[in-house]
């Protein structure tokens, strides 16, 4: 990468032109990273926009908090950073951008185009309503249930109690509250709901139940993510995911735990 | 093995089925879209299958996540004609029902009581705890090599 300092002075226009594209490619970048895309669909879809919108050279470095990019066109050269938030997945969002950098990638779209593309694709990209996320995520946790061993008596509670803590999962999420906060209320919440339905209903695999009740907290997509990176190269981002993993899990494992004690299920 | 086959049918389709249902469900969570639900739900069945049938012939529960992970990986990128890019997104929605939360969970709380025993007989749960641990480690390594693997080889792209 060439190593000249950004040319502010030099020709200002130029300079404007090169920071409305750093701005929007970091901002697909940031987009699709929250929306559980691996670092290298984050680099390669930058680079699809940075070329697309005539740079000639790109480098970017990704860390789990933030991004920089430097661009390259002619003799200016450019350095941004961009904040990441939360990471999460939405996967019609994510192939929502892909699509767009696609598009943008080909040529003939101007960053202030891309970045309106952005916003109505955040506004407007469909969600599923919240009602039916928590009945699907308690769905999810009777059928993991079910896979490890718990009776049909545990089925119901199990599903009940993923259900009611995914939906105050998302009421708390929406009120800010820190997310590893979030996870061991949400486990000592759902598990002790999901034990107490399941020794009401006579089932005989109640731990199994509690346990079961907390899975909707199992980070999946950043664990595998986590490699993912690792395997592309981006080791950095890979460890951060593994740590948030472990954190999580931590979290949400102290729920459970204090939820036995409430339910005096010896450990 | 006619006769065995057909007297693990019921298992076989009664772990398909919640590992559909499992993997359908999370897709919910990660906002897939109606179609794609579908082949979500596809894929977690394909995968409990795989891995049902591969512990019933012998397997350990590593390998059999190992070929599970890898057959919903090979078989979702052949399928990208239908598919679309979003293929590697099924396999792994497909491959979530396999992500052991519950022996991640069975370790730290074991943890939890070695911490807090005070006998020194703690020995065995000590063992019992670090075993799930490296079992955590190992299936989700093999989840995770099992759907790299395909799409590097197959040069399957992500855009």
């Amino acid at each position: 990468m060439n190593t000249q300092s950004d040319t502010a002075e030099g020709d200002p226009l130029h300079h404007h032109a090169l920071d409305r594209i750093a701005h929007v490619t970091l901002r697909a970048g940031a987009i699709l990273a929250q929306s559980g895309a691996s670092v290298r669909v984050v680099h390669e879809g930058a680079r699809m926009i940075a070329g697309g919108l005539g740079v000639e050279v790109m480098g970017m470095r990704s860390g789990y908090a933030s991004f920089e990019i430097t661009l390259e066109r002619g003799r200016h050269t450019i350095t941004r950073m961009m904040q990441i938030g939360p990471h999460g997945v939405n996967h019609r969002l994510d192939f929502a951008v892909r699509d767009l950098v696609l598009r943008a990638s080909q040529g003939g779209m101007a960053p202030e185009q891309i970045e309106r593309e952005l916003d109505r694709l955040q506004r407007d990209t469909p969600r599923h309503p919240p009602w039916l996320v928590a009945i699907a995520t308690g769905a999810a946790c009777a059928a993991f249930g079910r896979l490890l061993g718990a009776d049909w008596a545990s089925f119901v509670p199990m599903l009940a109690a993923a259900g009611i803590g995914q939906r105050i999962r998302h009421w708390l999420l929406g009120h800010h509250v820190n997310v590893f906060v979030v996870a061991a209320i949400i486990g000592c919440v759902a598990a002790t709901l999901g034990g107490l339905g399941a020794r009401l209903a006579g089932s005989a695999t109640v731990e199994l139940a509690m346990m079961a009740s907390i899975l909707l907290l199992v980070p999946g997509v950043p664990s595998t993510n986590a490699q993912t990176d690792v395997l592309d190269g981006y080791p950095t981002m890979g460890s951060a995911r593994a740590v948030w993993v472990i954190m999580i899990m931590v979290f949400a494992v102290t729920g459970l735990w204090l939820a036995e004690f409430v339910l005096r299920i010896h450990v | 093995m006619t006769d065995q086959l057909i007297a693990m049918l019921p298992y076989l389709a009664h772990q398909a089925v919640f590992g559909a249902i499992a993997a359908a469900g999370f897709g919910v969570l990660f906002n897939f879209g109606w179609r794609s639900l579908a082949w979500c739900a596809v894929a977690g069945a394909l995968a409990l299958g795989i891995r049902t049938f591969s512990q019933k012939h012998g397997a350990s529960l590593e390998a059999a996540t190992f070929l599970a992970a890898i057959g919903t990986s090979c078989i979702a990128i052949l399928g990208r004609r239908w598919l679309g890019v979003a293929c590697h997104a099924i396999a792994l929605a497909g491959c979530i029902p396999m992500v052991p939360g519950a022996f991640f969970g069975q370790a730290l709380l074991g943890y939890m009581a070695v911490a807090a025993d005070t006998s020194g007989q703690s020995v065995a749960q000590l063992v019992a705890s670090a075993q799930a641990f490296i079992r955590v480690v190992s299936i989700v390594g093999a989840i995770g090599a099992g759907l790299a693997i395909p799409a590097y080889l197959l040069r399957s792209r992500q855009f």
